[in-house]
């Protein structure tokens, strides 16, 4: 915990406006979009590189761990401060610093709304390819953290495939430039490394990315099936066909039902699932590749294909599906989202094993995802009131993630780690694995001042045989 | 370089871990060994950690050959050549580090799948080497790098342990991304022993458009009004024309070349045609077709032989796009000042080029004149890679006190020792 004099020290670096520490500010940073909570003991907002080093340093000699945050939509717990931990939020770093459209780059500040980007170059014919569900509240600084995905990362890549250079403020103070706008680096591929490390490595103040040019011609389509069943074969069915669409969303009857009551996309129903899927490129090229998924769709029991009409269909559907976690708050006070992976071959077994938790456990399961990449978002509500609730929620979501490993899955695809699967880690990775990215995060941040108890298990590592740990990251966590 | 004596010693152990037939005393000096498997990669990195030993890992040596490693030992891939996943319906594939990049074609190839890395000499070219180097053909253009399809990756660090970054679904999170890390870094953090990545599905048919023009500026500016287009060719390539006619001998035409390459039905190709419009001179088609894109993949190398010690100077250049013009301008200007003969290719989309210098002995100092040069007239608007040598970057890279931070983290004995970057 900070004591009163490294607060001062602190408004001294920010400026007096630009730190909270009082209890009713500080309870709207202790929570992110996922389900843990902790209060840290002061939020401040730098709005330059230089704020954010001297910060740095003065937690590494005070001795206090820091998180940096965005707009914390973020549902792994990533943005959470340790007890006592000082969160850096990033609002008042929200410019973006140049649109370079000759070279397909810009440079942006971490606290720049993901959306406002697209937006800003829109009328360049340019956008930013990443969209998480979250792209109208979720900043570039914190897709940089998690490596965030979305619909159309199934044609275009995730975060990682659009960063090309960064400025880095490390554990030590130091401010460090990795890559830039040329494609590519020179030395190892810090960029590449740094990207995902859920700020554990360092804390990114300026991001370059790369900008992608709009396509002619965009065809949304709604395939309509009568069960969860069908549109899950017509998945690998549609991929096996040789069409890569740029989207291909899954939702299941009855969360497409809680969808349409909330947001009135033009869902039907009475359907089992449907498959939204999306086609851009040349209009010769997506009128070809809309008229062959219709035929799959068929093959597969599709009852029905609709294809949006205009912009304002296709921006309906869309609004259903990205605003579709918000819309199961009708039904149930919370959801735990899940965020695990399996190869899109997959999917029928999958979905027909989370409906076998479902009744297990007696909770209602959503499915709402990214099926094109085997990215699975199984919605669980519940009641957080009730403590016994929570844990069945737990059990249950960790149950599913463990059968998708089975199935040559991941425990995560686009929400990254953080608090929420930490521990969850050892179903994918041997000690001797996690030994390995624990001397690299150890390289840089072996104090762990730097987002402590997050990416790496609580639970002790098989050498670990007897008394406290030495590693720091347990250490944080009083292990 | 251990004593004799002691390579011998060196030669027993190794032969303990990886059987008597895998190991073999170079003529040079040293150890040759072809471990079989992971286990055997770990163990040999943790004799070598051990005993101090250097290890220069090899693989098709396309890229530098094995026989200019001067290591302790020399760990050759060629053992680890397993398929550890392959299901053609979840478009992944996982590999051992020590198959060619034309027996991964092949397979996936069957189903009619691409794999994306078009490196040169495919047939040499190993699956670890690709992930090493970073290397690239024209099909990065479209494609992406290998750091964009590679989703995961098997190695054993410089000091013995075994680890691994990604897995074998195409879109995960979990753990610090290490494919990143490890590719392009050289061999100088770990030895990779297999990797997964994520597969295309291969294009039904593809025509490749020819333009000519006098100058490279021309040539660059229709890569620009395609670049504005809708059209988003597979492959879009600048030919110089010293680099055309090292590619085909019997050309004498002294104009530059761009190569559009377009995938999709005969209405895509049509539509490509009518949006290039009349600056296109000749269309290709089949195997002459595939003969082209052979030989732009192969610049550099076609020929050569990558024993050969003549073999020329190769630079990868990657520049900010819109300084494409500048940089071959200058590139022009100082080949005509040395005397010394430039032909480049390149995926100008991207600001990709490849440079090379004919003579190596020639070419050398030209070479790093032309270096000294790029970086202080284009300062960080370039980067740049040299084929083959000792160190890969002869434009240091500004963060080498990371990159000493990671390489302490996984070798802190510096037992990988086949380049030297620091």
């Amino acid at each position: 915990m900070p004591s009163p004099a490294v607060l001062a020290q602190l408004r001294k670096i920010v400026g007096l406006d630009a730190l909270l520490d009082r209890p009713e500010d500080l309870m709207l940073y202790e929570y992110d979009g996922g389900v843990r909570k902790c209060t840290p003991a002061a939020v401040v907002f730098p709005q330059e590189t230089r704020q954010v080093a001297q910060i740095m340093k003065l937690a590494g000699s005070a001795g206090f761990p820091i998180v940096a945050r965005g707009a914390g939509t973020g549902l792994s717990g990533g943005a959470i401060a340790p007890e006592g931990g000082v969160v850096i939020a990033f609002a008042r770093m929200n410019r973006i610093l140049e649109v370079d459209a000759g070279n397909m780059r810009a440079v942006v500040q971490p606290g720049v709304v993901n959306q406002q980007l697209s937006d800003s170059v829109a009328h360049l014919g340019l956008y930013f390819a990443p969209d998480p569900s979250s792209q109208k509240a979720c900043t570039i600084g914190g897709n940089v953290a998690e490596n965030s995905g979305g619909p159309h990362t199934l044609a275009y890549g995730v975060t990682v495939n659009h960063v090309t250079g960064l400025t880095v403020v490390m554990p030590s103070g130091e401010i460090l430039r990795f890559g830039g706008k040329a494609a590519e680096c020179t030395g190892y591929d810090l960029t590449g490394f740094l990207v995902g490390s859920e700020g554990t490595i360092g804390i990114v103040t300026e991001i370059t990315v790369r900008l992608l040019r709009r396509p002619e011609n965009i065809a949304t389509l709604l395939g309509i099936f009568e069960t969860i069943d069908d549109g899950a074969k017509t998945v690998s069915a549609i991929t096996a066909a040789g069409i890569t669409p740029a989207a291909l969303e899954m939702l299941d009857g009855w969360t497409l039902r809680a969808v349409e009551a909330a947001c009135h996309a033009g869902y039907p129903l009475d359907a089992g699932a449907v498959l939204l899927i999306e086609l851009e490129g040349l209009a010769e090229q997506v009128e070809e590749q809309a008229e062959a998924v219709r035929e799959v769709c068929f093959q597969q029991k599709a009852r029905e294909v609709r294809r949006a009409k205009d912009e304002n269909e296709r921006g309906l559907l869309w609004k259903g599906r990205k605003n579709a976690f918000a819309a199961l708050g009708r039904l149930a006070p919370s959801y735990y989202s899940q965020d695990g992976v399996v190869p899109r071959t997959k999917i029928p077994a999958v979905l027909q094993f989370i409906e076998g938790i479902s009744q297990k456990y007696g909770l209602r399961i959503g499915n709402i995802f990214h099926a094109g990449d085997g990215n699975l978002h199984p919605l669980i509500l519940f009641d957080p009131r009730d403590p016994h609730q929570l844990e069945l929620v737990q059990a249950a979501g960790a149950e599913i993630l463990e059968r998708c490993v089975e199935m040559g899955g991941s425990i995560t695809g686009e929400h990254g780690v953080g608090l929420e699967k930490r521990n969850l880690m050892p179903l994918l990775f041997t000690d001797d694995d996690l030994d390995v990215m624990l001397s690299l995060h150890n390289a840089f941040n072996a104090a762990a001042v730097l987002n402590p108890g997050k990416l790496f298990p609580t639970t002790r590592m098989c050498r670990e045989t007897s008394g406290p740990s030495t590693n720091p990251v347990l250490q944080a966590e009083g292990m | 370089m251990s004593a004799p004596g002691v390579s011998l010693d060196v030669a027993r152990e190794l032969r303990s871990i990886c059987g008597h037939d895998n190991v073999a005393e170079r003529p040079v000096g040293g150890v040759y060994v072809c471990p079989g498997s992971t286990e055997e990669v770990a163990e040999v990195l943790t004799f070598a950690n051990e005993h101090h030993l250097s290890i220069g890992p090899a693989g098709g040596s396309t890229e530098r050959s094995a026989a200019e490693l001067r290591t302790d030992i020399v760990l050759h891939t060629n053992r680890l050549t397993e398929v550890e996943h392959y299901d053609h319906g979840d478009l992944t594939v996982g590999i051992g580090a020590g198959a060619t990049v034309a027996q991964l074609n092949l397979m996936v190839g069957a189903d009619r799948l691409l794999f994306a890395g078009d490196p040169p000499m495919p047939d040499r070219c190993t699956v670890g080497g690709l992930l090493a180097t970073a290397v690239y053909g024209p099909l990065r253009h479209g494609y992406g790098a290998v750091r964009d399809y590679c989703i995961g990756v098997r190695f054993v660090t410089g000091d013995g342990r075994r680890g691994k970054g990604g897995g074998r679904v195409v879109k995960n999170v979990a753990g610090y991304d290490l494919m990143k890390l490890l590719i392009g870094s050289y061999g100088t953090l770990a030895v990779i022993t297999s990797a997964s990545f994520k597969l295309f599905p291969s294009p039904r048919q593809t025509k490749t458009f020819l333009a000519e023009f006098a100058t490279a500026n021309e040539a660059l500016q229709f890569r620009d009004r395609i670049l504005r287009s809708p059209l988003s060719p597979v492959c879009l390539e600048l030919v110089s024309p010293g680099a055309r006619k090292l590619m085909r001998p019997e050309m004498t035409s002294d104009t530059w070349v761009m190569c559009v390459r377009a995938a999709g039905s005969d209405a895509v190709l049509t539509r490509y045609q009518k949006e290039l419009g009349s600056v296109i001179t000749r269309e290709l088609e089949g195997d002459s077709e595939q003969r082209m894109w052979r030989a732009i993949q192969n610049f550099g190398y076609a020929g050569d032989g990558r024993d050969d010690a003549r073999a020329p100077e190769l630079i990868y250049l990657s520049v900010w796009p819109r300084e494409v013009p500048d940089v071959v301008d200058t590139l022009l200007k100082q080949s005509a000042l040395s005397g010394v003969d430039v032909s480049l290719i390149g995926r100008v989309g991207v600001g990709l080029l490849l440079v090379r210098v004919a003579d190596k002995e020639a070419g050398t100092a030209a070479i790093h004149k032309l270096i000294v040069v790029l970086e202080r007239v284009f300062g960080d608007k370039i980067t740049l890679k040299l084929r083959g040598a000792v160190n890969p970057w002869p434009i240091p890279p500004t963060n080498l006190a990371s990159m000493r931070a990671i390489k302490q983290a996984l070798d802190p004995n510096n037992t990988l020792r086949g380049r030297n970057i620091f």
